[in-house]
C-alpha cells in the first residue's frame, strides 16, 4: 500500500515536471524589424520611453526596456479574453518592481485587429499597457505567431540586436513564475 | 511488475491530465473547419435601406422561438447571419461581439445571431466558445428560409456573412454584407448603430 501511494506520488511528479516544461520556449531567433505608429497617450510614451510624436512611427526595438515582451492577441478571441485579467496582473507585476534588477515591459499586437478594436478590447479589460493595431498580421506573421493569445519576448538590452528569449503559443498560468522564466531565458 | 504499471499508468494520467488543464494553452482553433477561401458574396439582397423588414420567427439555441415583431416599438435589432457553424471567421465573430453587449445597449439594440446550422449543432458551437449574451436562432429548416427571404441566402446554402440594422419601426436602416472569408470590422457596426439613433 505503502510503495503503492509512494509510486503514485513519484508519477504525479513526474508528470508536473513534464508539464511545466511545456508551457514556454524560447529560439533565440533575431527580432525582425517592426515599426509601429508612436501612441496618442502621454503615459504610454513615457512608458516605452519613446520620443517620437503621436502618430509617427518607431523602430519596435527603440523601446526602453531590457527585455520586451508582445503579446498576440485578438479581440475577437475568446482565449484572449480570459486571458485578459492575468496579462493585466503580469503588467503589475512589471511596474511595480523591476525583477533582478532588470526592467521588462509589454505591449499588445492586435492581430487582425483595427485601432478601434484593440482600443475596445483595452477599455473592456482595464488594459494599462500600449496595445496596437496589426489589421493585415503583417507583424503577427514576422514575429511567427501560431494563434492568439500567444507571447514572444525579446531581450534588448546588451545586444546587437534584439534576440527571442520567449515563445509562448497560449496563455500562462502564474504572473510571477512567468515573468521568472522569461527574465530567466534572457541570461540578464 | 505491479508497481512499474502503476507508475505508468499515474504519469500517463498525470500528464493526460495536466495538459487537459493547459485547455487555455490551445489557441489554434483545431475544432473548426477551414472551408478554404470561399466566394467573397454569392447571393443577391432582397431587403433595401427604407423598406419594412420581412417578418420571421425562429427557435433560439434557449428553446423560445424568437420572431422579429416581438421588438417593434421597443427597441432596435440588429440581425447578424453567419454562413456556418464550426468555421474560422464565424468561430471569432460572435465572441466578438459578446464583450460589445455594452454598445448594444448604448444604442438600444438587441443581436439575434442566426445561422443555417440546425439547433444541436449551433448549441455544441455556441457552448464551446462559452456562452453569448444574445439570441442565437437556428434558419435550418425550412432550410435558409429567413436568409432567402432578406436574399443573403448563397447558392451553397449557407448564408452570406451579413448584419441587417432594423430600428423600432421595424424598417431596414442599413445593410453590411462583407466578404464571407473577412470578419466585419466592429466600427462598421457601431457606425451603423450610431447611424440609427441619428448620431
Amino acid at each position: 500500500m505503502k510503495r503503492g501511494l509512494l509510486f503514485f506520488v513519484v508519477g504525479l511528479l513526474l508528470g508536473g515536471v513534464q508539464t511545466s516544461f511545456s508551457a514556454e520556449a524560447h529560439d533565440g531567433t533575431v527580432m525582425p524589424e517592426l515599426f509601429l505608429v508612436t501612441p496618442e497617450s502621454e503615459q504610454h510614451r513615457d512608458y516605452l520611453g519613446l520620443s517620437t510624436s503621436p502618430g509617427d512611427k518607431f523602430k519596435v526595438s527603440d523601446i526602453k526596456a531590457d527585455i520586451l515582451i508582445i503579446e498576440l492577441f485578438s479581440m475577437y478571441c475568446p482565449f484572449c479574453q480570459k486571458e485578459a485579467p492575468l496579462v493585466n496582473e503580469l503588467y503589475e507585476v512589471m511596474s511595480q518592481s523591476e525583477t533582478k534588477g532588470v526592467t521588462v515591459k509589454i505591449i499588445g499586437l492586435g492581430a487582425s485587429n483595427s485601432q478601434f478594436e484593440v482600443e475596445h478590447f483595452g477599455e473592456t479589460y482595464g488594459v494599462d499597457f500600449p496595445l496596437f493595431p496589426d489589421k493585415d498580421m503583417s507583424m503577427y506573421k514576422a514575429l511567427g505567431g501560431t494563434g492568439t493569445p500567444g507571447f514572444v519576448g525579446y531581450r534588448l538590452k546588451d545586444t546587437k540586436q534584439p534576440v527571442n528569449v520567449l515563445r509562448n503559443s497560449g496563455g500562462f498560468y502564474n504572473a510571477h513564475d512567468f515573468l521568472k522564466d522569461v527574465i530567466d531565458n534572457s541570461g540578464l | 511488475m505491479k508497481y512499474i504499471l502503476t507508475l505508468i499508468c499515474t504519469v500517463f494520467v498525470s500528464v493526460w491530465f495536466q495538459n487537459e488543464s493547459f485547455a487555455k494553452n490551445v489557441t489554434e482553433i483545431d475544432y473548426v473547419y477551414d472551408p478554404g477561401v470561399l466566394k467573397p458574396i454569392d447571393s443577391q439582397l432582397k431587403v433595401f435601406v427604407g423598406q419594412p423588414a420581412p417578418g420571421f420567427s425562429l427557435q433560439s439555441i434557449g428553446g423560445e422561438r424568437i420572431s422579429l415583431a416581438q421588438f417593434q416599438g421597443k427597441q432596435n435589432v440588429v440581425l447578424s447571419f453567419v454562413p456556418a457553424a464550426w468555421t474560422p471567421v464565424c468561430s471569432d465573430q460572435w465572441p466578438g461581439y459578446n464583450i460589445a453587449h455594452k454598445i448594444f445597449e448604448q444604442y438600444h439594440a438587441v443581436l439575434l445571431g442566426i445561422s443555417v446550422d440546425n439547433i444541436p449543432t449551433l448549441h455544441a458551437w455556441i457552448t464551446r466558445m462559452g456562452t453569448v449574451w444574445f439570441d442565437v436562432l437556428s434558419d435550418f429548416w425550412p432550410h435558409g428560409d429567413v436568409a432567402s427571404m432578406y436574399g443573403v441566402l448563397r447558392s451553397d446554402g449557407m448564408a452570406d456573412r451579413s448584419l441587417i440594422f432594423i430600428d423600432k419601426k421595424g424598417v431596414v436602416q442599413d445593410i453590411i454584407v462583407t466578404d464571407i472569408n473577412v470578419r466585419p470590422d466592429l466600427e462598421d457596426l457601431v457606425g451603423a448603430l450610431k447611424k440609427m439613433n441619428g448620431i
